[in-house]
């Protein structure tokens, strides 16, 4: 009862915010992220027909619809790197590579694990392939957020109620899973309450954050420094080696 | 078990950056042009205040605790000590400080660069990260063993800061006022007096 409760709150949630994203004309300036929270509306009230109808589909259809709705939630990653990162393209460049990095250690990892691991059920897998893909999505937030906090960069209303939603679903459901998959099905009720309270959480706070659209704050001047960079970076690089072996040497000495 | 500790501790470690942005208070946004004041201070303070050679010589030279020694009692000499510990702690503290402000300086100008360069950047991050730390252990050096305890550190610590200092000048040149006679000879007649 209560989990068809905060099921239907989330759906009233969603066609809330995606009405008020029509009303408001957000949906122009956050497509990747309207377009997350459309899919998982139409999943979310196409299962819950489905549950009503025919129960035994909706078990066949949970972890695919599951699995597509955890894919277009790549979409609010990159919703964040733009809004927050858009403005500074050094600080930009850092967070591609970084998220590229990123992309490919946990894909190679996940390879090899599956390679090692064939007895692994379908159910089993997709368990697992959520998992993995949350780590990924959890790895992404922290190292944007890491060269937020190193560049100093300014986050703006919008872009800190994505982040601070996503962040506590994604962290919820990555705690839960690796919960899950170590407790097994005796976990699986406070798994569900986890998930589903998350979301909830996460739909609150984007409901508030996303009510209006507000600009991300930006430096207004930009200097005639701009091609010195090189030039800058390298002058420093050279003084601060001379620094590190003077100190090395005294340390020695 | 090796695995659910990691999954956990990324979890956690994905909560622990979101606590921090929800503590961490507006930077301001004021753009280059405040960076480069900032920097520009920083570097006045440096080149002005905290490393002309005599006040250095003045903060770590041993003569004035032997003169003090040789004419007054023990109490004196302890306090002495204790007043030039301070004084020369402050002293790190501020040059720390104002590496740090020219590091922001340097990751608020770089942040804009579109050509920034991946490697360039990690190695810097690493210099200062390694040069702040030189100037910590240097702080807690003379916190353990006194003010007279390092001085070939001190002299290379105050010499590399000037060197940093001299490369973030020349950066900065362009914020030095220009011959402002031009603008004052410029005026047209009855025009405002700049």
């Amino acid at each position: 009862m209560l989990s068809l409760l905060v099921w239907l709150m989330g759906l009233l949630l969603e066609l809330a915010m995606l009405i008020r994203a029509v009303a408001g004309k957000t949906v122009t300036k956050f497509p990747y992220f309207y377009a997350y929270v459309f899919c998982v509306f139409g999943v979310s009230a196409g299962l819950y027909i489905l549950n009503d109808v025919t129960p035994a589909s909706y078990y066949r259809w949970y972890w695919p619809t599951q699995f597509a709705t955890l894919v277009a939630g790549c979409g609010v990653i990159v919703e964040i790197l733009r809004h927050t990162l858009e403005p500074y393209p050094g600080a930009e460049r850092v967070a591609r590579v970084a998220s590229l990095g990123i992309f490919g250690l946990t894909f190679v990892y996940v390879g090899l694990k599956a390679r090692m691991l064939p007895e692994l059920t379908p159910l089993a897998v997709t368990v697992e392939l959520e998992r993995d893909l949350r780590v990924i999505e959890a790895l992404l937030l922290t190292s944007i957020l890491t060269i937020v906090f190193y560049y100093r960069i300014e986050i703006g209303r919008n872009a800190r109620g994505l982040i601070v939603g996503f962040g506590a679903y994604v962290g919820t459901s990555l705690v839960a899973l690796a919960l899950r998959a170590f407790l097994g099905p005796r976990f699986n009720t406070t798994w569900g309450v986890l998930q589903s309270g998350s979301y909830l959480f996460a739909l609150t706070v984007w409901m508030v954050a996303l009510w209006s659209y507000y600009p991300q704050p930006v430096p207004s001047g930009r200097t005639r420094l701009d091609d010195d960079y090189e030039a800058l970076a390298g002058a420093t690089r050279e003084v601060l080696h001379s620094l590190r072996s003077y100190f090395r040497r005294t340390a020695r000495s | 078990m090796t695995a659910l500790i990691i999954y956990l501790l990324i979890g956690a470690g994905l909560f622990l950056f979101l606590l921090v942005m929800a503590r961490r208070k507006n930077t301001p946004v004021e753009g280059c042009g405040e960076e480069f004041v900032q920097a520009r201070h920083a570097l006045r303070a440096l080149q002005l205040g905290l490393l002309p050679a005599n006040l250095v010589e003045r903060i770590f030279d041993r003569g004035d605790f032997e003169y003090v020694t040789a004419e007054s009692s023990r109490e004196i000499c302890k306090l002495f000590l204790a007043e030039r510990k301070r004084i020369s702690l402050i002293w790190v503290g501020r040059v720390r400080g104002e590496i740090r402000n020219l590091m922001h300086f340097h990751l608020g100008y770089s942040r804009f660069q579109s050509k920034l360069s991946l490697r360039t950047e990690l190695r810097l991050a690493l210099d200062f990260v390694l040069l702040l730390f030189a100037c910590r252990t240097l702080q807690l050096w003379l916190y353990l063993r006194g003010p007279y305890s390092a001085p070939a550190m001190v002299g290379i610590a105050a010499g590399a800061a000037a060197r940093v200092c001299r490369i973030s000048e020349q950066s900065l040149a362009f914020l030095n006022p220009v011959a402002s006679d031009s603008f004052q000879n410029d005026s047209t007649t009855g025009g405002a007096a700049v």
